[in-house]
Order: C-alpha cells, then sequence, then structure tokens
C-alpha cells in the first residue's frame, strides 16, 4: 500500500479545489467592477438622455460576454472534476474497498449480546460514565459487573497515589483463590509496602513488618525475602546499592498488572478485555479472509456455510490460547478420536497416521517418516498437552 | 537473579528483567510491519466517507454560485435590452452590486467549509500515517474506539457515540454529522413521511441515478399506497393523478412492479389477499428504512454492516477453536465468555496448518527454545517450567493435572515438526 500516492491524489483535489474558488471570486469580481464602473459613470454623466445611460448597460454587456464567466466556470470545475473522480479510485487501489466480502450474511448478532459486550467493555476499561450513558440510551439491563470493577478501579487508583491498604485488603482477603491461582500478587503488594516503610528510613518499623506479614511466605519465596532483608543494610543509598531494582516504577506497574488480571480472573474475566481481544484478532484475520476470497471469487457460496475456516489466520502468538496439534502427515488437528502419539523416537504422529502406518496394526513396527527409527508400536503413546 | 524463581511462572510477574531471550527469528519484525501494513488496508471507508462529503459539499456550492453568477449576467443582458429611466437603471444595477456582495460572501463562507472538510480527509490521512510499531498498542485502542462509534451511529446511539468521541479526542476520526443527517431520513421514515427522504433523493440525484437505485420509485409507490389506504373517492383520484405524474416514469425500467401495486386501486387496505395485503402493511416502512439505510451507506461508500459486526465475525471465527468451549477453558480466551460463545456459535472454527502447543504451567508456546517435555503418563510441558519446578522441589517433578510425581531425569523430549 502507498501511502503516499493516496496523500498525492489528495493534494491534487485540494489544489484544484483552490483554483476552483479562486477563479470565481475573480469572475465576481471582474463582474463587480464593470457595474461598478458602469454605475458611476451613469451616475456622473450630466445629461439626462436615455441613449446615454443604455449604451453604458450595453458596454456592460459586452464586457460580460467577454469575461464569458459561466464558460470559465465550467472549465475550472471540469478541472476539479477529474481529481475528484481520480481520488476514490486510487482509495480503491490501494485500501480494500470492500471488507464486508469476508462478512457472513446468515450470521447476523444478537444486538442486545453486542450491546451487553460492549457496556462491559467500558467498565472494564473504567469509563464508567460511557458505560452508563451507553446502558440508559440503549435500554439494556445494568451490567452485573459493573460494581466490581467499580471497586477495582478503586484499588488502582489507590495504589497510583501509592496507597497500598485497598490492594491489601483485597488480596488478603481473597489469600486462598490467589493462592489456588499461583499468583504470588499478595507477596508483591507486601514487599512494596515494606520497601516504602524501609524508604521512610524506618528501619525497625520496616522489620516488625516484615516479620509480621512477609514471614508467611517463607515457603514459596525465601530467596527474595532474603534480599529485601538485605537491602535494609542500605537503606540510605538504595540506588546506589545492589538492590537498587527495588526503586525502580516497574515494581509497581507489574502489581497493578497482576493485581488487574488475578481480580478479573476472580470474577471469570480475562485480564485483557475480550473485545479487544477479539477485534485485534478480526485485524489480523481479516486480510487473510479477503485474500482467499479474492482468489475464489467464484465460491462465494461456501463461506456461507463452511464449518472452518479454508485458510489459517496466522495470528501471533498472544492469541494462542490452547495447544493445537496438528499431525505432520495427515495435517489433521488432533481430537479426543484421534489424538497425538509419540513414538519411540520422539517426534509425534496423529493416531490416525499411525494406524494407518502400522496397516492397523497388522504390522508390529515401522519406520518414521522423520528419522531412520524403527518405531514398535507398542512403545507409542498418547500424549497430553 | 534467583528472584524470578518466586514468581511461578507468571511472565507478567517478573519482577526483574532476565538474560534476554533470544527472538526466535529475525523474520518477526518485518511480519509484523506487514501485518500492520495489511491491517491499513481495511481502512477504505475511514477516508471514503469524508471525501464523499467533501465532494458533495463542492458540488453543491459549485451549483449554486454558477446558477447566481449567469442570473446576473441575464439580468445584465435584460437591462441592455429594455427601456428603463437612468434611475431606475441605476437602482437595478445596484441591487445587482449587492446580490454579487452577497455572493462573495457565499463563496468564503461555501470555501470555509469545504476547507474544514478537506482538513478531515486529511486528518485521517495523517493518522494512518502516524500508527508504527511503537504505538501500535495506542493505535489500536483508537481503533477500537473508533469501531464503537461506527456501530453507535448505525444503531442510532448518539449520545453515547458523541460522548465516546468527545473524551477519547478522536471527532475527526468519526462521523457523527454525516450519521445526523441520516436520521432525519429514519425518524420521518419510522413517522410515515416521505418528504424528508425525496428530498435526500433530490440532492443525491445524480449519484443514486448512477447506481441505477430504485429508492425513489420505492417511496412513492408507498406513497401511493398510503393514498389508496385512505380509501375514499377523493383519495382515489387523488392516487390515480399522484401515479400518473410520479410513478409512470418509472414504468420504462420497472413495469412489473408498478402494475403489482396499481392493481391496489383494485383492493382495499383490508383485502385477504395475500399478494396484495403485504403491501398494505405498516412494516413496508421498516422495510424503507433499510433500504434508506443501504442506499445512504452505499452513497458514502461505508459497509453495509456496522464495522464492529465484520471485525468480531472475523475474530471470533479466527479464535473458535474446540477447546473454548470445553469446561475449565482458561478465561484469556474470549470464547470462554458466555456472550461471545454465543456470538459464535453459527460462525466457522479456525484452521491451523502447524502444530502450536501452550504449556499448562506457564501459558508460554513450546518451540525450539523452550522444548517440550513428555512426563511418564503422557503429560506434556515447556522445558522452562519443568525445570524451575525441578530446581525447587529438589529434582522431583508433579504433574499439575494428575498429581502423578516423576524424577526430573525420567521426561524424554518430544519433537513437533
Ligand atoms: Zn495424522
Ligand atoms: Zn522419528
Amino acid at each position: 500500500m502507498e501511502l503516499k500516492s493516496i496523500k498525492d491524489a489528495f493534494d491534487r483535489v485540494a489544489t484544484k479545489q483552490k483554483l476552483s474558488y479562486n477563479k470565481t471570486n475573480e469572475i465576481v469580481h471582474m463582474l463587480s467592477q464593470e457595474i461598478d464602473k458602469a454605475l458611476s459613470i451613469i451616475k456622473e454623466s450630466p445629461s439626462d438622455t436615455v441613449l446615454d445611460h443604455r449604451s453604458i448597460i450595453s458596454d456592460v454587456k459586452k464586457a460580460f460576454v467577454g469575461i464569458a464567466p459561466v464558460t470559465q466556470l465550467e472549465a475550472a470545475e471540469k478541472e476539479l472534476h477529474v481529481a475528484l473522480t481520480k481520488y476514490p479510485k486510487v482509495l480503491e487501489k490501494q485500501l480494500n474497498p470492500d471488507i464486508s466480502k469476508a462478512y457472513r450474511n446468515n450470521a447476523e448478532f444478537d444486538t442486545h449480546i453486542v450491546n451487553q459486550i460492549i457496556a462491559n467493555f467500558f467498565y472494564r476499561q473504567g469509563m464508567f460514565d460511557i458505560g452508563d450513558c451507553f446502558v440508559a440510551e440503549t435500554g439494556e439491563s445494568e451490567c452485573s459487573t459493573r460494581q466490581s470493577f467499580v471497586e477495582m478501579y478503586q484499588i488502582l487508583e489507590a495504589m497510583k497515589r501509592r496507597d497500598l491498604e485497598p490492594a491489601l485488603n483485597w488480596a488478603v482477603l481473597n489469600s486462598d483463590k490467589l493462592k489456588q491461582a499461583r499468583s504470588d500478587l499478595e507477596m508483591k503488594l507486601h514487599s512494596l509496602h515494606f520497601l516504602e516503610i524501609a524508604q521512610g528510613k524506618n528501619s525497625k518499623e520496616a522489620i516488625n513488618y516484615a516479620r509480621k506479614h512477609i514471614a508467611t511466605f517463607a515457603d514459596s519465596c525465601l530467596p527474595e525475602i532474603q534480599k529485601l532483608m538485605c537491602s535494609l543494610l542500605w537503606n540510605r543509598k538504595l540506588d546506589k546499592s545492589p538492590y537498587s531494582e527495588f526503586l525502580s516504577p516497574a515494581l509497581w506497574n507489574n502489581a497493578v498488572k497482576e493485581l488487574t488480571r488475578q481480580y478479573c480472573n476472580l470474577l471469570g474475566e480475562s485480564s485483557e478485555s475480550p473485545l479487544n481481544i477479539t477485534v485485534a484478532a478480526g485485524t489480523q484475520t481479516l486480510p487473510v479472509l479477503l485474500k482467499y476470497m479474492n482468489v475464489m471469487a467464484n465460491k462465494k457460496l461456501d463461506w456461507q456455510t463452511m464449518e472452518q475456516l479454508p485458510v489459517d489466520a496466522q495470528l501471533s502468538e498472544e492469541f494462542q490460547f490452547h495447544s493445537v496439534f496438528v499431525c505432520p502427515v495427515s495435517k489433521e488437528q488432533s481430537s479426543d478420536e484421534n489424538p497425538p502419539m509419540m513414538m519411540s523416537c520422539g517426534h509425534v504422529l496423529c493416531k490416525q497416521t499411525i494406524n494407518k502406518m502400522s496397516k492397523n496394526g497388522s504390522k508390529s513396527s515401522f519406520k518414521c517418516p522423520y528419522c531412520p527409527t524403527d518405531v514398535d508400536i507398542s512403545r507409542c503413546r498418547q500424549l497430553h498437552f | 537473579m534467583e528472584i524470578d524463581t518466586v514468581t511461578n511462572g507468571n511472565s507478567d510477574a517478573v519482577m526483574t528483567e532476565t538474560a534476554p531471550t533470544i527472538t526466535p527469528s529475525p523474520v518477526v519484525p518485518s511480519s509484523r510491519s506487514s501485518q500492520l501494513t495489511e491491517s491499513l488496508k481495511l481502512e477504505h471507508q475511514l477516508l471514503r466517507v469524508p471525501f464523499e462529503h467533501y465532494k458533495k459539499t463542492i458540488r453543491a456550492n459549485h451549483r449554486s454560485f454558477e446558477k447566481e453568477v449567469s442570473t446576473v449576467v441575464s439580468s445584465v443582458g435584460d437591462l441592455a435590452d429594455s427601456d428603463w429611466s437612468k434611475d431606475a437603471t441605476v437602482s437595478r444595477l445596484t441591487s445587482l452590486v449587492s446580490r454579487l456582495q452577497g455572493l462573495k460572501r457565499k463563496l468564503e463562507e461555501g470555501s470555509n467549509v469545504e476547507n474544514l472538510q478537506a482538513q478531515r480527509c486529511r486528518a485521517r490521512i495523517d493518522h494512518l500515517d502516524s500508527v508504527d510499531v511503537e504505538n501500535i498498542t495506542e493505535w489500536n485502542n483508537t481503533k477500537l474506539k473508533r469501531i464503537l462509534v461506527d456501530y453507535m451511529l448505525r444503531m442510532s446511539y448518539f449520545e453515547t457515540a458523541t460522548k465516546l468521541s468527545e473524551s477519547s479526542n478522536i471527532l475527526d476520526l468519526v462521523d457523527i454529522d454525516i450519521f445526523r443527517e441520516a436520521k432525519k431520513v429514519i425518524d420521518a421514515l419510522k413517522n410515515r413521511e416521505v418528504a424528508s427522504a425525496l428530498t435526500w433523493c433530490a440532492d443525491n440525484k445524480t449519484r443514486l441515478k448512477k447506481s441505477k437505485s430504485k429508492f425513489e420509485f420505492q417511496l412513492r409507490l408507498q406513497e401511493f399506497i398510503e393514498m389508496v389506504r385512505v380509501d375514499t373517492a377523493e383519495s382515489y383520484k387523488q392516487a390515480i393523478s399522484y401515479a400518473r405524474k410520479h410513478l409512470a416514469p418509472w414504468g420504462a425500467t420497472h413495469m412489473n412492479e408498478l402494475q403489482h401495486v396499481l392493481a391496489t386501486l383494485a383492493f382495499k387496505s383490508t383485502t385477504e389477499c395475500s399478494k396484495y395485503k403485504v403491501l398494505f402493511e405498516l412494516r413496508q416502512w421498516d422495510v424503507l428504512v433499510n433500504q434508506f439505510k443501504q442506499e445512504f451507506c452505499k452513497l458514502y461508500g461505508m459497509t453495509m454492516e456496522p464495522l464492529l459486526n465484520i471485525y468480531l465475525q472475523a475474530g471470533l471465527s479466527a479464535l473458535k477453536t474446540p477447546y473454548g468451549f470445553e469446561e475449565g477453558c482458561t478465561k484469556e480466551d474470549p470464547l470462554s465468555q458466555e456472550n461471545f460463545r454465543k456470538l459464535a456459535l453459527p460462525l466457522p472454527f479456525s484452521k491451523q496448518h502447524h502444530s502450536k502447543l501452550v504449556c499448562y504451567i506457564s501459558k508460554e508456546l513450546m518451540d525450539t527454545e523452550n522444548p517440550p517435555q513428555v512426563l511418564p503418563n503422557g503429560y506434556v510441558y515447556s522445558t522452562k517450567a519443568l525445570k524451575e519446578m525441578a530446581e525447587k522441589n529438589g529434582g522431583r517433578i508433579t504433574c499439575p493435572r494428575t498429581g502423578f510425581a516423576c524424577d526430573y531425569t525420567e521426561l524424554v523430549k518430544a519433537y513437533i515438526s
């Protein structure tokens, strides 16, 4: 795509528009001048003969014919017209003129569901005003997650002010669930609090805090506790110590991220907005689909009914939420009926392929298609990703 | 750097940077930027709509200037051919002068409007130009908001659309004013008035003709049917003369429809004949509303569907796997959410040509950098996660899904091609 050719084409439109404006202006000016001139001559002429002013008017008329204003205007418009017609053509050439070619008409969305998704999006982004406005305008029922997100943003706002209390309260209240989720959020928050106290130059209070709140994490976080305690030795010049990392704002950012993630997960939500993820995935997928549609222009009917996309959208890593095993021989995605199997050499194929290669078990061994190993069927085993 | 080991494989939770991981391949940045280019190509509507608006203004202004100028020219011609007294001539000329002054003012105003619209076109080109690999996250957030505003405008949620655009500072990137124009017509049609729709047709006559639109014909037919519906001798007379004037010209191209509708003269609005009953149904007005929306979108170069629906469909299909519908599916997958599942139901599943394995423990991709290892029970995890577990537990591994325990030395590498 050439953004430059789009820019150039638009510049041409703008230039011609200016020219056309100037031309019109000039013509109006000339016409005014002719009439003004005639007016002053008529007014100044002493005689009151009809003939006199009539001849002046007919001079004006002649002058107008000479200026040919309408013809001039038409000519200016013609030039502008060329530029105006060209620009959309450039757009159509450089961009995808109709992305709805990849749209399935028989899969209309339920407006209520889409509206609920949008309302939830506004709330989880902390855009409460807009969420409320949207809910009122659409007449959808109040979003069940609103209050929870209000609380989450209160905690996050407090953290921005370096006030950890609401965050700690929440983490302690949900301590068990956080452990279950294998999150170290509680420890992270306590560490931050400990460092805040230590920064206030109060080592004794910091030690007391550590005894009370941090010691309980010794099982899982011993090395970190050692570092925290050791950092007390440098508390007057932590920036020049081996522990200068404890001053990094990244610690706070990470804690904020982890809190958001855990808070959302406990709500049954993803840590990133699902709407954001889906639209981003759509942005990656649409060009692939459109390319396919262009190549397969005559297979449009299939598109409306197919049960699997005809192409691999090749989404980037961040959209890979599940392990997908594709057998390198049969190119089939594995399933419960056709699970992935590892051969003795470590190469992995799907069960159907292995059955085929062993002639449904009639051969007790076969050669691995990827290495020289003779594969013993009894030693193939199913994998769970 | 032992501090990393407390993070339980939670990659975001890493407190300090570990040694830089080796980039899998140098292709990544270039594929990112080509992905970016491809995604910009989806923005046709963003550039096209304000341009169509701009073009319309230019054309309308030009037409009115041309008309005004030729009026002045012909007035002078008339003046030259007549016998006015000197005073009358002076007063005529004076009025022409002020007329030209008025035109000058109009020209100025018109040009200001045109310039504003040109600015908007340019702002959008610049917006596309401004994106790069560094600011892509923020740019995409703006994009999502643009898409949401587009959805709301099509659904006539003007208040939220305006609020969101103002608070996100994207007024130049959305088409609120254009949709307000449509809303006037839609509201009128919902009140069963065709007048503003007909005005709209007249304003866009050339373009509608070019696209062989029969929207105006449909409006006229509806107006005719409303006359028949009244069911008085007077209204029938009125209907017939209306048909002569406004419907007959369409006969050349739409004879069948014309005959079909004119036959309503023989029926009453209470007719049971299903073919004609439907013409009298009030939902014909909804059909007109939809028809108008389509004509409107076509005229401005918009997609018929809200952008949101197009993006969501594509995204949901690409994310749709059988795993997303399973109990206990990770919450990070949008398809784990009830509402997204419902939307995805009629859509096709994704297709993957190559294996992509995600470690159950660390959620990281298992590839040659971080290869999958198999426990004796057949469960597979990433080397990184297993190593970390072994380091913490004196070389012992416990399968988090089955509780099966073994030594790190019992693991074997799996080769996935
Ligand atoms: Zn296979
Ligand atoms: Zn092998």
